[in-house]
């Protein structure tokens, strides 16, 4: 599998286009069983992450855990929600994730998107989609603030200066409005969303198996022709 | 719809888990197939 990118060799490599935000549990659980079923296929993909944002009302420094917010927003108990948050940590667990709610930040994440851009400027966007998503669900880190995102870039090699100066002019902030506003094109309505070759779209985390499957019939169509 | 938006075609199961605005669902039944591998893997 390929990130973005040129592509070489004989055939071009299927594109996929994933639409996903940082902070959605089902979104790295099915990035793990889309890179299980892209292993399974084993063709050439080229993938490239698209913005979506799930909560954009959210404020940055949101005052309270993950599950005071989804109580509020859902009208349902903190006891409730534990239990959800319980089974999607179970879930997670099945595809090797170690998510930890107890620490997790609940927070905006327009910059986390910003920076994702800023990343696949530089050829990178899979390895900064990683490194957030581990971020926000396993080792507790802010992925809503400019200083902590700088942070975590620097971490994996960015430029820290670099990184903060492109976040606070917002440089990348109408890539991430043109994301959303494709994703609205497509009638997209939850994340993870999954586009193969411009044609064929899969929502959800579904298994590895379906993922594969997909890959292969796209493979298979165009071998056809 | 842009102009150059062809619409998609939807394949894959429907009873997938994702999360639409800010509230990320588990169905049922995929509850329970995770139930059934701890099962079945002698964990519960």
């Amino acid at each position: 599998m390929r990130g973005e990118g040129v592509g070489v060799g004989v055939s071009t490599p299927i594109k996929v286009d994933i639409w996903s935000d940082v902070q959605c549990p089902w979104c790295y659980i099915g990035k793990r069983k889309f890179e299980a079923g892209a292993a399974q296929f084993g063709g050439e993909i080229e993938v490239e992450y698209h913005s979506f944002e799930l909560a954009p009302d959210t404020p940055v420094d949101f005052d309270g855990t993950p599950a005071d917010f989804l109580s509020t927003r859902k009208g349902i108990s903190l006891d409730q929600v534990a239990m959800m948050f319980e089974r999607v940590t179970s879930i997670a667990a099945s595809v090797g994730l170690d998510y930890d709610y107890d620490h997790v930040h609940q927070t905006n994440t327009i910059k986390a998107h910003e920076l994702l851009h800023f990343a696949k400027s530089k050829g990178r966007q899979l390895e900064m989609k990683e490194r957030l998503l581990e971020a926000y669900f396993i080792k507790g880190e802010h992925v809503g603030r400019i200083d902590d995102l700088a942070d975590i870039a620097a971490s994996i090699g960015f430029d820290r200066a670099e990184v903060v100066a492109v976040l606070e002019a917002g440089t990348h902030l109408q890539d991430v409005k043109a994301d959303v506003a494709k994703a609205g094109e497509y009638g997209i309505q939850g994340v993870p969303f999954f586009v193969f070759d411009g044609k064929y779209g899969v929502s959800g985390a579904q298994e590895a198996d379906a993922f594969a499957n997909v890959l292969t019939q796209v493979q298979t169509e165009r071998d056809a022709n | 719809m842009d102009a150059a938006t062809t619409p998609l075609l939807i394949i894959g199961s429907p009873d997938a888990a994702s999360c639409d605005g800010d509230v990320c669902e588990i169905p049922e039944r995929h509850t329970q197939a995770v139930v059934n591998r701890a099962l079945d893997s002698d964990l519960v």
